[in-house]
């Protein structure tokens, strides 16, 4: 069994040595999880993960200049711009890291109402087209530590369905924003921590839904966050050892 | 360390299974996907429960995760056949719109101009006052979000009750023109086909429809058809480039108003080329024209008097009136006379909101059945509504002021008779005659008494007249600067309409309540109670059985059946009366069940056959008729009139329109003049105005606004502009120009090349924001069948404002 644990965050880990122990007796897969509990189990605390789900401001989001304004504002990115995706891919960096799992969770939840909740968009998009989205989220790009994930529900063709733009850079002034809007109360579900497994070593359920998340390689893949990333990429049969939840994914036959 | 983990594991798990189950109380026996346990580890004590959309008139299914007593997560249903697992921005983000942090929790009266907090005990008092001062002269102004029970009660409240029929819903706002245009056409109201006929089409034609924004997840069901290689033509007949445009493969650019045009256009060559299905029309269809006054039932026509008012409509003819390529007419023209295509039209706001709105809903019919494309799975001409419960509340249950519950009117002696005897009230009890539409509503409240404005109080219940009236100066606000004129409003969050009331009461909403929707194709949905209401929020249902209560303690005759018994008299399983008018006793019986075991007697009349409540509660949804084939087994109805699937069509009959404006099961095929709108540009306002709505906010935005991540996505109103138009006017993108019209103005920031792009000529506006009223501007002019009015199209001048005069929101 070849395992690849990929890139990881030494500080935060002492059972380094647990983990070649792991891999030499061929528990891989239990190592790993027991590697990615260990903040919390070193803290001995039972306290759900709780996200701040705080919106990233409206800085982050470029507006996408028109051709028409291109001369006048330049482009995004300044003289590096580079437009063929093609020779971008894989460009440097090591994708999005974190020190710990939570931290890869939160970020995750930073764009999404609830766990489950389709992301908003951290970019402009164009108004009345959805092809574009396709150019670089149909086999996911990484371009040194920005990554536009792959799209991980193929055959839905309508993107802006679901995706909205985290804040919408709008022309000309902005109206005062209303002080009695900017407050929801809304509390949403958490992300899911790790699956269930049937006995210590055995490999983990899935613990999320699966519905438009066939592409498990889109979040769990190698320009997934880290330490999300799947310690062995090259094993392609996700479900074979990772069965979804019937229920979760209310499948038939689940009570409803 | 791995034996640790694992039982503490075991531990938590084990606690919050229990947590669970100590939450889970006996109001919790409902349907559920996910089974307890898996519940307890996956979602930590999520509670999921099937539940209808609040929003657009698609009526998907979501899955409503509950946690303590909220709401923390919004799944797609994937046991829903509307939309099979997928939602829309707004349908992932229901869930959010309960909890914006002013949410109205205490009633409030205005005193000395300020709305201060009242008892519910005090503000049920004031509304019965309002009544007695002059039961005739209150009206009530609901929704097409009300819940079924909710409207069934306000109904019977004010025609069973009160012997006064000026109650009317937005739906008047919405889809009156799709009413009066399936009655003139078929007899009988709402779509024959059903979202099926989405799946099967290899045409879909829209009709001044946006569904890429406004029904989103009916029109992704088309387009993601192309990726499983299947083929299908879309066709967008527009005013506007939009979404759906860009998906489209023909784009037709009309004149607005000229669609009755395009529509004689295509008959006319259907005509001429002989491809016209001559067998379906001779067997099932009849001519029509307009009679003299203008009546909804017309006039009989010959096939030849057809034939020759649609002589002079040739392509070149259609192509001056609307703009539309002669070349254009013939392709629409060679798809429909193609047998072996299947057509399927869709339709919203564009032909509803239309002063001949009544005349394009009669003519797109008329080309399906005039060409054969009906019927058959994928052939269907189908109106689509942007409320949850247009089709369930305001038109099935009737609660127009023409009307009664199942289809019936006021007018009709026996329609009365019946109503009296389902509501169990003396004969003569419900008045016969039609009491306000909706602008005439308005008008006689914003009207004073001695000047013939006998409407002295209105209540509204979910929905935000002050936002989405047309021509809000002339409707709305001499009734709020009138003394004598009180406006009681019901709703969840301040409005537009709240900050003008006297009396606000606070609402309970969507999973707040228990409910039943009918959504767009026939479809009858229901959901239990989930969370409770903030404060002291309550039940639309119970406010009106409330007031009634209060009425009938103080001796108001109308509100007894024959029997001397409450109007509102529901009985538990005992057969003892439970006082429902007490908040506290309200959810001791499910109101809504004993309300719609009652209302579904009237649904026969028209072969809209409702099944019993429980059939609902087990269901994601059944489409009417819904037939007992056996006794217990329930089956509903996917094709309306086609003898392979409508159990109301006699056996060996392909079709039968059994309701009939003829009486001889066929349906009409009408000729309508192409004619001018109330109001063109000229030379003082050169320029098409169009409102309307985007992806992002429901309507009149109350809702979805408080939801951040739609907020943000589309923060504010704004105006399309072209870029001709722009640069001719010297107008950057972005820069604040000043709308004006006859009736009003508004300062706006320019959106080119935005969300849509209008053509040269033509400007549009979204309704969605309160700060940025438009309907200051709109025109109140009305299709004169269906009253309904016009918000697509009124004449606009756009003006750059001098250097430093630019202030966004100043209006009137």
């Amino acid at each position: 069994m070849s395992v690849d644990h990929g890139p990881r965050d030494e500080g935060s880990v002492p059972p380094a040595a647990q983990i070649g122990f792991a891999l030499i007796l061929g528990l891989a897969v239990f190592g790993f999880f027991v590697a990615m509990n260990t903040e919390s189990e070193l803290r001995g605390e039972d306290t759900p993960l709780v996200i701040e789900r705080t919106e990233r401001g409206a800085a982050s989001v470029e507006p996408v200049p028109t051709y028409g304004t291109l001369a006048a504002v330049g482009r995004p990115g300044g003289s590096d711009w580079n437009a063929d995706a093609a020779r971008l891919a894989r460009a440097g960096g090591e994708g999005e890291r974190f020190a710990t799992k939570e931290a890869a969770l939160a970020d995750r939840a930073r764009n999404r109402a609830y766990a489950g909740a389709p992301p908003t968009i951290p970019h402009d998009v164009r108004q009345r087209s959805a092809a574009e989205c396709l150019a670089c989220h149909e086999g996911g790009l990484r371009i040194r530590d920005r990554v536009a994930s792959a799209l991980p529900h193929a055959e839905l063709a309508s993107c802006t369905q679901c995706h909205v733009v985290q804040e919408q850079p709008m022309p000309g002034p902005a109206l005062p924003p209303d002080a009695t809007f900017a407050t929801n109360a809304f509390v949403g579900l958490q992300e899911p921590r790790e699956g269930d497994r049937a006995w210590p070593v055995a490999p983990p359920t899935t613990p999320h839904p699966t519905g438009m998340r066939g592409e498990c390689m889109s979040c769990h893949g190698p320009d997934g966050r880290e330490p999300l990333r799947t310690p062995h990429p090259d094993r392609q049969s996700c479900q074979q050892c990772h069965p979804p939840s019937a229920a979760l994914d209310q499948a038939a036959g689940a009570e409803r | 360390m791995s034996m640790d983990t694992d039982r503490r594991t075991f531990l938590q798990m084990s606690a919050m299974a229990a947590a669970t189950a100590a939450a889970a109380g006996p109001s919790d026996l409902r349907a559920s996907a996910v089974d307890d346990e898996l519940r307890a580890r996956m979602g930590r004590g999520v509670r999921w429960n099937k539940a209808p959309c609040r929003f657009c008139g698609t009526g998907c299914h979501v899955q409503v995760g509950v946690e303590g007593d909220k709401v923390v997560a919004i799944a797609g249903d994937k046991l829903a056949d509307v939309n099979k697992g997928l939602l829309c921005v707004k349908g992932y983000h229901v869930g959010l719109a309960l909890y914006g942090e002013d949410r109205l929790t205490r009633p409030l009266l205005r005193k000395d101009g300020e709305l201060v907090p009242i008892s519910w005990d005090e503000a049920i008092d004031v509304i019965a006052d309002r009544v007695e001062l002059d039961p005739a002269g209150f009206a009530i102004y609901g929704s097409g979000q009300w819940t079924i029970p909710e409207g069934y009660a306000a109904q019977k409240f004010m025609k069973g009750g009160l012997s006064n029929n000026h109650i009317d819903p937005n739906a008047r706002l919405c889809m009156a023109s799709a009413v009066t245009g399936f009655i003139a056409t078929y007899g009988v109201d709402e779509p024959a086909g059903c979202y099926q006929d989405l799946d099967e089409c290899d045409v879909l034609i829209m009709w001044g429809n946006n569904p890429a924004e406004m029904h989103p997840v009916l029109f992704s069901r088309v387009i993601d058809r192309r990726s499983r290689g299947e083929e299908v033509t879309l066709i967008d007949i527009g005013t506007r480039r939009t979404r759906t445009t860009a998906h489209c493969q023909h784009y037709l650019e009309f004149e607005p108003n000229s669609d009755l045009a395009i529509a004689n256009g295509v008959a006319h060559l259907l005509l001429k080329n002989g491809t016209w299905d001559r067998d379906f029309v001779e067997k099932h269809c009849a001519f029509r024209k307009d009679s003299e006054p203008r009546q909804l039932v017309g006039d009989a026509m010959t096939f030849e008097e057809y034939r020759a008012a649609l002589e002079p409509y040739t392509p070149e003819l259609v192509e001056q009136l609307s703009g539309v390529p002669a070349k254009d007419i013939r392709m629409l023209a060679d798809l429909f006379g193609n047998p072996d295509l299947r057509i399927t039209s869709l339709w919203c706001m564009g032909m509803n909101q239309h002063t001949e709105g009544t005349a394009i809903n009669t003519l797109v019919h008329g080309l399906h059945l005039l060409s054969g494309h009906f019927g058959r799975p994928g052939d269907a001409p189908t109106s689509l509504t942007g409320q949850p419960s247009a089709c369930g509340t305001a038109r099935e249950v009737g609660t127009l002021a023409h009307a009664l519950p199942g289809g019936r009117v006021v007018a009709n002696d026996k329609h009365r008779a019946q109503s009296e005897e389902y509501w169990n009230v003396p004969p003569g009890r419900v008045n016969a005659s039609p009491g306000y539409h909706t602008v005439k509503m308005w008008k006689k409240w914003s009207t004073p008494k001695d000047e013939g404005g006998d409407v002295h109080t209105i209540w509204v219940q979910v929905t935000n007249p002050g936002q989405t009236m047309p021509n809000r100066s002339k409707l709305i606000e001499p009734g709020v600067a009138d003394p004598d004129k009180f406006l009681i409003v019901s709703d969840v969050y301040p409005t537009a309409t709240t900050e003008v009331a006297d009396l606000v009461l606070p609402s309970a909403m969507w999973v707040e309540k228990n409910g039943l929707f009918g959504n767009s194709e026939r479809r009858t949905q229901q959901w239990f109670k989930m969370v409770n209401p903030p404060g002291e929020a309550r039940d639309d249902c119970w406010q009106t059985i409330a007031v009634a209560r209060r009425l009938f303690d103080r001796g108001l005759p109308g509100m007894r059946d024959k029997e001397g018994r409450f109007l509102f008299h529901v009985e538990d399983e005992a057969g003892r009366e439970v006082p429902v008018w007490q908040w506290s006793r309200y959810y001791d019986v499910n109101v809504d069940k004993a309300l719609f075991e009652e209302y579904r007697k009237f649904t026969r009349l028209k072969h809209k056959d409702l099944a019993p409540y429980d059939e609902y509660v087990k269901a994601r949804g059944l489409r009417w008729p819904v037939a007992e084939v056996e006794p217990g087994v329930w089956r509903e109805t996917k094709f309306r009139f086609a003898g392979f699937d409508d159990p109301y069509v006699p056996e060996g009959e392909d079709f039968d329109f059994y309701h009939s404006t003829t009486g001889d099961g066929r349906a009409q095929i009408w000729f309508r003049k192409h004619a001018d709108p109330p109001e063109v540009p000229d030379a003082e306002y050169p320029l098409w105005l169009c409102t309307g709505r985007v992806l992002e906010h429901w309507h009149s935005g109350t809702m979805t606004r408080r939801v951040p991540q739609l907020r943000r996505a589309m923060p504010q109103a704004y105006v399309e502009l072209s870029r001709a138009d722009a640069t001719r006017l010297g107008i950057d993108n972005g820069e604040v120009v000043r709308l004006v019209t006859r009736r009003g103005s508004l300062e706006l920031p320019v959106w080119i090349d935005g969300r849509g792009a209008p053509p040269q000529g033509s400007v549009f506006v979204p309704f969605f924001d309160e700060r940025l009223l438009i309907n200051f501007l709109t025109l109140d002019a009305h299709d004169p069948f269906s009253k309904q009015p016009d918000f697509k199209k009124c004449a606009v001048r756009v003006e750059k404002l001098p250097r430093g005069e630019a202030g966004v929101g100043d209006e009137r």
